[in-house]
């Protein structure tokens, strides 16, 4: 009875796990069929082919989208770690005036909507003159209020012990941060990152607002465009343009996921 | 030459004062133990020493030179903390070595540093491992080694061994002791435990309240206290409290309180029954539990006559409770309870 049960729950979730992956992986099959393939629910093309890579690559600059994607992604997220956690350091441990103030304005930027700063972020950034540049993409994002309590809340469980320890060693307090702090918080910093990661490559209503030329749009926009501007031609060109978008995150995913399970904090403390 | 002194260090938090005009020199090489419950204030003073609280007022000064502005780095003390306060994602040479990298101090420097503080803690074999692989008197020893390799000018214990087991807390007490005493340096430590303070210390701070209730040597503490809070925290047993007056009586002196009267030698002069605290050491008290009543007939004011409701046997010393408004804890026969006593 306990092993029926069991089978049971096992089929159970094997069947919901299929549910979710199944889509994604014809997706993923669809982009190697040819186009008379794709309509079917199949898994294994019966003759595998990349044209739709080649005419995705053809038809639009997406070797360049990528490029731009991969550094406006990946600077923000350093940017977010590194300004985030100096940020989260202070609010967390130092003692200074208007320090509670910091705290509730960080908590109150949350509550504002994104696309309630857009039109007054989009005047700034035409007052600026950094319309079909870089710097319309990142700076914006720099700042991340999520990241900075998730780190800040993290921060704020290390011992104090460690702090003193590390002040007394000869210690800066930016030392202390990246020395000491970061290889304690790797799950927070890896969560925060993937989430800025992905955020930041999926993101397309700020890049279609600042971002005209086609020579710095970031990958989704440009699939933005030129799916819906018509330019894919066939389902099989836009899934492969898609699944180039998608694999960079399944990749930064694999790569961080084992922190978040590993924690290292309070292993040098009592106990 | 005094090795750390206190000029009216004065440290508020807020509108709370915790340490109040805290005026005291720690001779070289002396062993100064600063002692007193929650909240006295003797972890406060012990980081002001180090330099991770600021002092409100006041100056310390380490070998005459003036600490008071100076951050930690720079005041060349060590410190041992109650959690260790190891990193723990580096090995045992790591955490022992890290604070000379730091001080740029050359390789050849630090491995000798680091091998003879391994060696005399008995960490040689350890140096590769990481804290979550040691014991807790293990990580007590690496954290002991740390502060050693320094060579700094005044070590600092902040209730180091609070998180050990009973029989390792005395171990790494009398660890502790030899190795002050092998090392000559000036150590200031910080315990909540009378017994480690008795133990360990060339003299000991009572404090309260951030106020220092006495200095001196174990002894002098334990015989001649100057006010009833040392008398209270410093023995185990405590000291037993019964408020009462005087009445001389044929030219006796007796301490006469509800319930019993006893006689007390003539000193200091009292007014007859002004409220008095007669405080007796549980020791100076012995059970004669043969429930002869003539006793305290023939020998007025030499025994009290009690029922013993609580006999706690620690061993060699079995500790008796009577449910007097005058409570004691006599000490030294082998009492049952609910025999009567005297």
């Amino acid at each position: 009875m306990k092993t029926l049960r069991r089978i049971g729950l096992y089929a159970g979730l094997t069947l919901a796990a299929l549910t979710f992956i199944y889509p994604f992986l014809w997706m993923a099959s669809s982009t190697f069929k040819p186009p008379s393939e794709v309509g079917t629910l199949a898994l294994i093309p019966d003759q595998i082919t990349l044209d739709n890579y080649r005419t995705m690559w053809a038809r639009a600059p997406f070797g360049r989208a990528l490029v731009n994607s991969t550094l406006v992604a990946t600077t923000i997220t350093l940017a977010v770690l590194v300004l985030g956690s100096m940020t989260a350091y202070a609010m967390a441990r130092l003692q200074f005036r208007g320090r509670p103030a910091l705290n509730a304005a960080t908590l109150a930027v949350l509550l504002v909507p994104g696309q309630l700063t857009l039109i007054p972020l989009y005047t700034l950034i035409v007052q600026l003159g950094w319309i079909d540049m870089y710097a319309a993409l990142i700076v914006p994002y720099l700042f991340n209020a999520t990241a900075i309590l998730m780190l800040r809340q993290f921060f704020l469980q290390i011992p104090q012990s460690l702090i003193d320890a590390a002040r007394m060693d000869g210690m800066s307090e930016l030392r202390i941060l990246f020395t000491i702090f970061w290889p304690l918080s790797k799950p927070v910093l890896s969560i925060v990152a993937i989430f800025t990661f992905m955020g930041s490559w999926n993101e397309v209503l700020w890049p279609l607002l600042v971002v005209r030329d086609q020579q710095l749009m970031t990958l989704p926009q440009l699939l933005t465009v030129f799916a819906l501007g018509g330019g894919a031609g066939s389902v099989g060109v836009s899934l492969a343009s898609a699944m180039v978008l998608v694999v960079p995150v399944v990749i930064a995913y694999m790569f961080l996921q084992r922190n978040f399970i590993e924690s290292m904090a309070g292993a040098g403390i009592k106990g | 030459m005094p090795s750390v002194s206190f000029e009216h260090v004065r440290k508020r938090f807020g509108d709370s004062t915790v340490v109040e005009d805290f005026d005291l020199v720690v001779a070289d090489g002396e062993l100064l133990v600063l002692v007193g419950g929650s909240g006295s204030g003797k972890s406060t003073v012990l980081r002001m020493v180090a330099g991770l609280e600021e002092v409100t007022s006041g100056t310390i000064r380490i070998d005459q030179r003036d600490v008071t502005p100076l951050p930690p780095r720079e005041r060349d003390v060590a410190m041992v903390f109650q959690d260790y306060g190891l990193y723990p994602h580096m090995t045992v040479r790591e955490n022992l070595s890290l604070g000379l990298r730091l001080r740029k101090i050359p390789r050849q420097e630090i491995d000798r540093r680091v091998t003879w503080a391994a060696g005399t803690l008995g960490l040689a074999p350890l140096l590769d491992r990481k804290p979550k692989q040691l014991s807790g008197g293990q990580r007590q020893r690496v954290a002991m080694g740390r502060a050693m390799v320094r060579e700094p000018k005044v070590f600092l214990f902040d209730e180091p061994l609070s998180n050990l087991d009973a029989g390792l807390r005395a171990q790494m007490r009398i660890e502790i002791g030899g190795l002050q005493r092998r090392l000559k340096v000036t150590t200031i430590y910080v315990t909540h435990d009378q017994v480690e303070a008795m133990t360990l210390g060339d003299r000991i701070v009572v404090l309260a309240d951030g106020r220092i209730q006495q200095v001196g040597r174990p002894i002098e503490l334990y015989r001649a206290p100057v006010n009833r809070f040392v008398a209270g925290f410093i023995g185990t047993p405590p000291m037993n409290f019964v408020e009462g007056g005087l009445r001389e009586d044929n030219g006796q002196v007796f301490f006469i309180a509800e319930g019993f009267s006893i006689k007390v030698p003539r000193g200091e002069t009292a007014k007859a029954m002004e409220p008095l605290t007669l405080g007796i050491r549980p020791e100076d008290l012995c059970v004669d539990s043969s429930g002869d009543r003539s006793v305290e007939a023939a020998r007025p004011g030499e025994a009290l006559t009690g029922r013993v409701v609580l006999v706690e046997r620690l061993g060699g010393t079995p500790c008796a409770s009577r449910p007097a408004r005058a409570r004691t804890r006599p000490a030294g026969a082998s009492p049952r309870p609910g025999r009567d006593g005297h």
